[in-house]
């Protein structure tokens, strides 16, 4: 089809300290990550890097992000990544660094692998937890989220991963 | 962004997750609390409003992904901190939100408040494409549209949903039976009658609907032009053929009862002075048709009713004692309402008579329609059509007549004094219109008079019962007899135009339907039928005999019985097809039925000085139900059929005024002038303001309507005082410089009470004529306005509203001084009064107010149109004409549009708000406050309140123009509109006598002014 091919980075920011996570909004994340090509790869990279270069999504609290770049010079960001490590922020640095997921040709791709993502790490943390508030907590979490899939499976293509959850969590 | 895209963008994005950052206090606040477990507050998994487009694009799921009293259970038993906004505080701040501890369930909650979101985005279809239009093209397959077990199973559940919208969105479907069930007879007929609930059909109709552009107007389904090409063609079977008119939605009122009663009665609502009225010896011996003006009963001349035209029946006996007469009062269907009541209350009659005359079967339409899906329903396999057949095994009847009218309503009403009936016939009787010069032709090849029954068969039963009656008189036979004799003559004369104005002739003829040429052909004179010059000369003279205008149309019953026993078209076909020599003459014997009609002659063109005659022909009238009985032939003969565009034609060569738009000063013409107004305000507004012509810039004021009460009101303050009017010592030229020195300055939108100025002037005048000139009006203006206030009271209480002038006497005065120099080419007749101050005062005195109809034809170019502009040429106008024969005319100078900047401006703020709107996020609101606050402007018209409408200009206005076109026959513009009559004889006067009758014709889209002459034609 006639289209600009993209690919997507669903990374994962991680960090130690949790005011690193105040101050994230996506011009803040699109200029760290256009800073550290700069560094990397040169004037050259920087520029052939911004053409297309988005942050399509961003969520504080779980620390995803899906950076959205041309599918030609894709693995320039990609190898750029791992060399941020402190996110910048007034004056104060906070030493973080980026974790990515997948990479992906759709948006829609990356947001498959992001459920699965999120039920495993759920589901590992379900297996992990030792107090019995907290386990409650995830379990309802947990619960949750698979009922929302059985609502939305009526429109929706029946994924045998939300019963293999919901199963896990009965027993 | 334009807002349909960005309505389109974010439809597609309504589904996708937005970022979620921690970056608002609003989060803080929604919430009361927040605890800072982890430093990941549990219920900030919302939505958060970014600035463009985004926002639009809303997780419609993330606040209800953590719901209140779990974050409640949850904070009670945390470590939190109650206070707010400290993520607003900086870094300082948020120290000391620094958790003690961790907590998983903040985050597992995190997760899964993602997962939805995310759930949503993949399995909710975002783009606007159809289901199957999500697969990849090999996965795709023939039918998938609208076969949903085509697709994939998991997709099935979706398409599913997306079908039952479509078939919501698409109408109704009304054809629920097959092509062939629909076109069979009952059904239609059953289709038919429904469809003419709402609006009344004439029998025409059908024909009608398949060659014109129906209309519905005056609750009537009306062909308002053909849809072939034919202005020119129609013209010409006017004036050489014969053009045919449908006719038969003029409403029809009936007077019976004592002829005195119904005279004084009557008398009341009509005037001498406009013509003959009622009482006119011609049309009260029931030998012609008479046509006059109602008013309101002793109003004349105010509260104009409308035109009628009216025909007696002819007593039977001459010296009858009884003196029951009856009338027929026959109008236009917008007039009718008001007559009706006027006629009503003069005649005293109240009492409505219920008749059972009237009250058809109820239509077993609906219920039957409803009937059949049930039917349908029960017996799936078998024949449905046999069973409704049995079901309803009388036919269907066919509306005859008026099928909106409620049975109940009632027709007729009696006067417990006079003894006066007032019956409403309408929708009764068909009227067919035949115009000009072969119409006679047409009439006698298209009907025959009905046979004498001779036969003494009457013992068999004869549905004519009254046709045999009628036969075993010999009175009866010889009356017959000399009615078709003098029918026959009428092939013989060339023109219907040679017959006496409005002469009946009653006839009872045969079936046309029986001797229907094969083909259709021309009906042409027949020079045999001339040789009995002499009877034709005395027809000519001494017009129809009296007697030969009974018919038995007149009578009700005899009406019925006909219409009732009409043979239906398919029996006559088949008898024809069971003829033993196919094609031969049918003869049907005493079988045939016998309808009584009425002819009445049309008298063309009577005023002016060329064309007498133009446009006459004759008006048949028959019994309801044998509508296109006679249609037919008439076509088949040659006549050309019109609809409403070519009434109006016909009208405007005529040089009459067209119903109900020529009528400004009764109620349907004020209501049509509105609708039109509306209408062509609509069609303006759909062009861009850069396609359309600024009438603003062009001095247009009204450029949709002619403000008639406006235009006589400036002219009476104009010409209030005694020196202003045109006897005043001040000369008509000092006058029009005045007027020259103003002018500039009129578009400006602070002097829209630039009339009152003026009229405060004209005032001052009155008391120092001489000391006044421009330089002072301001002043002045101001100083007299509470005086002038003042003098417009007293006049508003004195002449109450605008009239049209109809009085014959003053519009011949008018209409001799139009002419140009008066004096020496014609001998002044002895009536006629020289052009003077007396005589124009006794004109003015009592009419105020008044327009008068005139006709105008331009001396070289144009074609005027509509609307036009009536206005007074200057005297440097008039010398300019005079040196050049071929000067066109003035040029009007553009004028400035003040309301532009206005538009601009709003436009402007408008759009400043809208994006402080955008900013606040409180689009819907502020934008509804915003439409409510202000009427719209629009571009390229006059907006508020008119200014000054005679002096708008630099040509002062005298009048519009309401019908105007290129004159075929005479080859130039010709037009007809209302000037006013103070502003006419106000210019007349200040003319020389050689150019009198000169005024200049301005269109509305037009700055170029042209000459034309104006005639007053009685």
């Amino acid at each position: 089809m006639v289209r600009f091919k993209h690919r997507y980075l669903l990374c994962e920011l991680v960090s130690d300290d949790p005011r690193c996570r105040l101050s994230l909004d996506d011009r803040m994340l699109g200029g760290l990550v256009r800073d550290a090509i700069a560094r990397v790869h040169g004037t050259f990279g920087a520029a052939a890097c911004s053409v297309g270069f988005a942050v399509r999504y961003l969520n504080a609290y779980t620390g995803i992000v899906l950076l959205r770049c041309r599918k030609d010079f894709y693995q320039l960001v990609w190898s750029a990544l791992p060399f941020i490590t402190y996110l910048e922020n007034k004056g104060h640095r906070y030493p973080c660094f980026f974790n990515t997921l997948h990479v992906g040709g759709t948006i829609r791709t990356c947001q498959k692998f992001l459920i699965q993502y999120n039920r495993r790490q759920l589901l590992i943390l379900l297996q992990n937890c030792t107090d019995e508030g907290e386990r409650e907590a995830i379990k309802k979490s947990v619960c949750r989220s698979c009922l929302l899939e059985e609502e939305s499976a009526e429109e929706e293509l029946s994924d045998s991963a939300g019963e293999e959850f919901a199963e896990a969590v009965n027993c | 962004m334009s807002n349909a895209k960005e309505r389109k963008h974010a439809k597609k994005m309504r589904n996708q997750p937005t970022n979620v950052t921690l970056s608002s206090g609003f989060v803080a606040d929604r919430g009361g609390k927040h605890h800072t477990g982890g430093g990941k507050p549990s219920q900030a998994q919302k939505q958060e409003l970014h600035s463009g487009t985004s926002r639009q694009r809303q997780i419609k799921t993330s606040p209800h992904s953590l719901p209140e009293p779990d974050v409640n259970e949850q904070s009670s038993s945390k470590n939190m901190f109650k206070k707010k906004g400290g993520w607003k505080a900086g870094p300082e701040g948020t120290s000391q939100e620094i958790p003690k501890y961790l907590t998983a369930s903040t985050f597992a909650q995190a997760r899964a408040a993602e997962i939805s979101a995310m759930l949503k985005a993949v399995t909710q279809k975002s783009s606007n494409s159809l289901v199957f239009q999500t697969l990849p093209r090999h996965m795709r397959r023939r039918a998938m549209s609208h076969n949903v077990k085509r697709l994939p199973r998991r997709l099935q559940e979706l398409a599913k949903k997306e079908a039952e919208k479509a078939v919501h969105q698409k109408k109704e479907h009304s054809k629920n039976k097959c092509h062939k069930a629909r076109r069979c007879h009952i059904n239609r007929t059953l289709e038919f009658n429904r469809r003419q609930k709402k609006n009344i059909w004439l029998e025409t109709h059908i024909w009608y609907a398949k060659r014109f552009h129906m209309v519905k107007k005056w609750g009537y389904c009306l062909g308002e032009r053909p849809t072939v090409k034919s202005h020119r063609a129609c013209y010409r079977a006017m004036t050489h053929l014969c053009l045919l008119q449908d006719l038969s939605y003029y409403c029809c009122l009936e007077l019976k009862g004592r002829e005195e009663e119904i005279l004084k009665a009557l008398s009341q609502m009509c005037s001498i002075d406009t013509g003959l009225t009622f009482a006119a010896v011609h049309c009260l011996s029931g030998k012609r048709q008479g046509s006059l003006m109602l008013y309101r009963a002793n109003k004349y001349p105010r509260e104009m009713l409308g035109p009628v035209t009216f025909i007696w029946k002819s007593e039977r006996t001459p010296g009858d004692a009884s003196g029951n007469r009856q009338l027929w009062i026959w109008l236009h269907p917008t007039l009718k309402l008001a007559i009706l009541e006027e006629i009503k209350t003069v005649c005293l009659c109240s009492e409505p008579i219920k008749s059972d005359v009237c009250v058809p079967n109820p239509l077993p339409t609906p219920v039957q329609e409803k009937s059949h899906p049930e039917l349908a329903d029960d017996i799936v396999g078998k024949k449905r059509k046999r069973k409704n057949d049995e079901e309803n095994a009388k036919p269907v009847k066919k509306i005859i007549g008026d099928g909106t009218r409620d049975p109940c309503q009632p027709r007729s009403w009696v006067s417990p004094t006079t003894g006066i009936i007032i019956s409403d016939l309408t929708m009764e009787i068909n009227r067919f219109r035949l115009i000009g010069p072969l119409s006679q032709c047409i009439l006698t090849s298209a009907l025959k008079a009905a046979p004498v029954h001779t036969g003494e068969e009457d013992t068999e039963e004869s549905p004519h019962h009254w046709w045999t009656d009628t036969c075993k008189n010999s009175d009866s036979i010889s009356l017959h007899q000399r009615q078709e004799a003098v029918f026959q003559l009428l092939g013989g004369i060339s023109s219907p135009a040679e017959i006496p104005a409005g002469t009946i002739l009653g006839l009872t003829v045969g079936d046309p339907r029986v001797n229907l040429p094969q083909k259709r052909c021309k009906a042409l004179p027949d020079s045999e039928r001339c040789q009995d010059n002499e009877k034709v000369r005395q027809l000519l003279l001494e017009g129809v005999p009296v007697e030969c205008t009974r018919s038995f149309i007149w009578n009700q019953d005899i009406c019925k019985s006909v219409t009732e026993n009409k043979i239906s078209d398919q029996d006559l076909n088949r008898m024809r097809s069971e003829l033993l020599v196919p094609g031969s003459q049918l003869v049907l014997g005493p079988h045939e039925s016998k309808i009584p009609i009425l002819l009445i002659q049309q008298p063309g063109k009577l005023t002016g000085e060329d064309r007498l005659g133009w446009g006459s022909g004759w008006d048949v009238l028959l019994p309801k139900g044998w509508g296109m009985a006679f249609w037919i032939p008439f076509i088949y003969r040659g006549a050309r059929v019109g609809g409403l565009k070519e009434t109006a034609v016909h009208f405007q060569y005529k040089r009459s005024p067209n119903i109900p738009g020529d009528f400004p000063d009764c109620l349907a013409g004020v209501l049509f002038a509105d609708e039109q107004a509306k209408d062509l305000l609509e069609k303006y507004r759909r062009r861009p303001p850069a396609k359309r012509p600024n009438y603003v810039k062009l001095g247009t004021l009204a450029p949709f309507r002619c403000p008639w009460e406006q235009l006589t009101q400036d002219w009476e303050s104009r010409v209030q005082t005694p020196e202003a009017s045109p006897i005043a010592s001040t000369p008509g030229g000092e006058k029009s410089d005045l007027r020259r020195h103003k002018v500039p300055c009129a578009p400006v939108p602070g002097k829209i009470h630039h009339s009152s100025t003026e009229a405060g002037i004209s005032e001052n005048q009155l008391t120092e004529p001489e000391a006044m000139d421009t330089g002072c009006q301001d002043q002045a203006g101001t100083e007299k306005v509470l005086e002038q206030v003042a003098t417009e009271n007293h006049v508003a209480a004195t002449s109450s509203q605008l009239c049209v002038l109809r009085n014959r006497k003053l519009l011949k005065q008018l209409s001799a001084w139009c002419g140009p120099s008066s004096g020496d080419r014609r001998a002044p007749c002895r009536d006629q009064q020289e052009l003077t101050t007396e005589a124009c005062l006794s004109i003015l005195t009592p009419f105020p107010r008044a327009l008068v109809w005139v006709s105008l034809s331009l001396l070289r170019k144009g074609s005027p149109e509509p609307h036009t502009m009536i206005c007074v040429p200057s005297k440097e106008d008039l010398f300019r004409l005079s040196q050049d024969h071929h000067y066109h005319g003035p040029q009007e100078s553009r004028h400035s549009d003040p309301f532009k900047s206005l538009i601009l401006k709003e436009k402007e703020k408008k759009k400043m708000e809208k994006r402080q709107n955008r900013d606040t996020a409180s689009m819907g609101l502020a934008v509804g406050e915003l439409t409510t606050g202000q009427e719209a402007l629009t571009r390229g018209l006059w907006s508020g309140p008119l200014p000054g409408m005679t002096s708008h200009c630099s040509r002062v206005l005298l009048g519009f123009i309401t019908q105007g076109d290129f004159s075929m026959a005479v080859g130039c513009g010709e037009a007809l509109g209302f000037v006013s009559v103070t502003g006419l004889l106000d210019m007349l006067y200040s003319q020389p006598a050689a150019t009198r009758g000169l005024v200049l014709l301005r269109p509305p889209a037009s700055l170029q002014y042209r000459f034309a002459r104006i005639t007053i034609e009685v």
